[in-house]
């Protein structure tokens, strides 16, 4: 596959933008449809991060867009800028999607102090999508404060996202209990904040109090990446109570400013980068697989595996650009 | 054909309610390769030009029933121009008067489909006028 071929849509001809906004969001696509060897090539020292990044996760339907509609507009009271990427499953089959997160942040999308990206996951299938983390950093030095992250919905163990973000957000629904249970070895290891949204609903309180037996168990337990010492709150939230958001704003502020003394910045750089190379290793392989010839398909995994070694370390500008 | 890569807005100005022919083409879209943002009802140029800049989409398709077609086009086109956006494509579907084509074509409309049309008429045109 060419290069070309990685970023169909665009039209590299167009004229600079003279519209701040528009420049941003146009960079963002680029950054977005960038084949790895773009991204390698546009790929320069990484920015001081500024801004504060959120990361909301959970399975489909769980109210994550709404919550972050509620949540961003509470955000921009106190003067943030916001941004949102919202990631939504691309269709394996016609490698399309509907990016219909938008649509539920319809009471805030309307507000010049928030700027929504929609994003299909594409090739990914970690609940995010292809070059999620280099978009976080392209969108340092554009005047926003924080970024909000919306996962593709998500079953156990989708978990990338805690790589990325500072603080994770995982919302559940009431009577989801066995999903709950099988989440206990996956994502609700990793979620700094639980929220049980839509708890206007029957079983929601039960709920609350086994995830928080759970959350103080592992917190108890815990030693790993710096992370002692944070009890993850678990609130509930309801679309029909909007002041219910109030304590999920709050309890970010509360783990933002834990964070500062608590965590250990250079491990959290550390999986940001095994995240990114470990992203951008596992997109060329894809790249390199779907422009394999049937034929080539034919021979064994292991034969297949050690070809697609040798061209893995030939540069992907090399050759096939 | 393959609208693969390419953004598309579709969206809903003006007051009708009815968008089973905007999400139809959205699914159509999608199908055909595309990622599709869809505003939801009763948006105004304004609203809708913000949201295609902020989406980077490469072009904007309005539903319209209405028969406000005319302002409504002459507003996105100027709420466009206004947020130097003015090379993001606009067609339009619905309801549209035969007698109107020239002038919606005249104030900056790409493409124009019907009902008379079927959907992949309707897929290949947006694909050539993308490909453009």
């Amino acid at each position: 596959m060419s290069a070309a071929e990685g970023n169909p849509g665009r039209n590299p001809q167009r004229r600079p933008a003279r519209n701040p906004r528009r420049e941003m969001s146009r960079a963002l696509s680029r950054v977005a449809n960038a084949t790895v060897a773009e991204s390698l090539e546009h790929q320069g020292e990484l920015p001081e991060q500024a801004l504060y990044r959120i990361g909301v996760t959970g399975a489909p339907g769980a109210g994550k867009s709404t919550l972050i509609s509620h949540l961003a507009s509470r955000r921009v009271e106190h003067g943030a800028r916001v941004a949102v990427v919202a990631i939504d499953p691309t269709s394996p089959i016609s490698h399309g999607s509907i990016l219909g997160d938008r649509i539920r942040m319809d009471a805030v999308s309307d507000d010049p102090n928030i700027f929504i990206r929609s994003i299909p996951s594409r090739r990914a299938h970690d609940g995010l999508a292809d070059n999620t983390a280099d978009l976080l950093w392209a969108m340092e030095g554009h005047g926003f404060d924080e970024v909000i992250v919306e996962t593709v919905g998500v079953g156990q163990a989708e978990y990338s996202v805690r790589a990325i973000v500072d603080t994770v957000v995982l919302v559940l629904l009431p009577e989801s209990g066995d999903a709950v249970q099988a989440m206990k070895a996956g994502l609700l290891e990793l979620a700094d904040i639980y929220v049980v949204n839509k708890a206007d609903l029957p079983g929601a309180e039960l709920m609350a109090g086994d995830i928080a037996a759970t959350a103080a168990h592992q917190a108890a337990h815990q030693s790993n990446g710096g992370a002692e010492g944070w009890l993850p709150p678990v609130l509930l939230t309801s679309n029909r109570d909007a002041d219910s958001f109030a304590a999920l704003d709050e309890a970010i502020e509360a783990h933002r400013t834990w964070r500062q003394d608590r965590v250990d910045a250079d491990v959290v750089r550390r999986a940001r980068i095994r995240y990114q190379v470990h992203g951008l290793i596992g997109r060329r392989a894809e790249e390199l697989l779907e422009a394999m010839p049937d034929a080539d398909l034919d021979r064994s995994p292991k034969e297949i595996y050690q070809a697609l070694l040798r061209q893995l370390t030939t540069a992907p500008d090399d050759g096939d650009g | 054909m393959s609208l693969k890569g390419k953004r598309i807005l579709i969206a809903k100005p003006g007051l009708d309610g009815h968008d089973v022919g905007a999400k139809i083409i959205a699914l159509a879209l999608r199908d055909a390769g595309a990622d599709v943002i869809y505003t939801g009802l009763r948006k105004s140029p304004d609203y809708i030009a913000r949201v295609a800049v902020d989406e980077d989409v490469d072009a904007v398709g309005l539903s319209m029933l209405s028969g406000s077609h005319k302002e409504i086009v002459a507003e996105t086109v100027q709420c466009l121009e206004a947020l130097d956006a003015s090379d993001i494509k606009i067609f339009i579907g619905g309801t549209i008067p035969a007698e109107d084509h020239k002038g919606l074509k005249a104030a900056g409309v790409c493409g124009i489909y019907t009902a008379e049309m079927t959907i992949d008429d309707v897929l290949s045109a947006i694909d050539k006028e993308l490909a453009a």
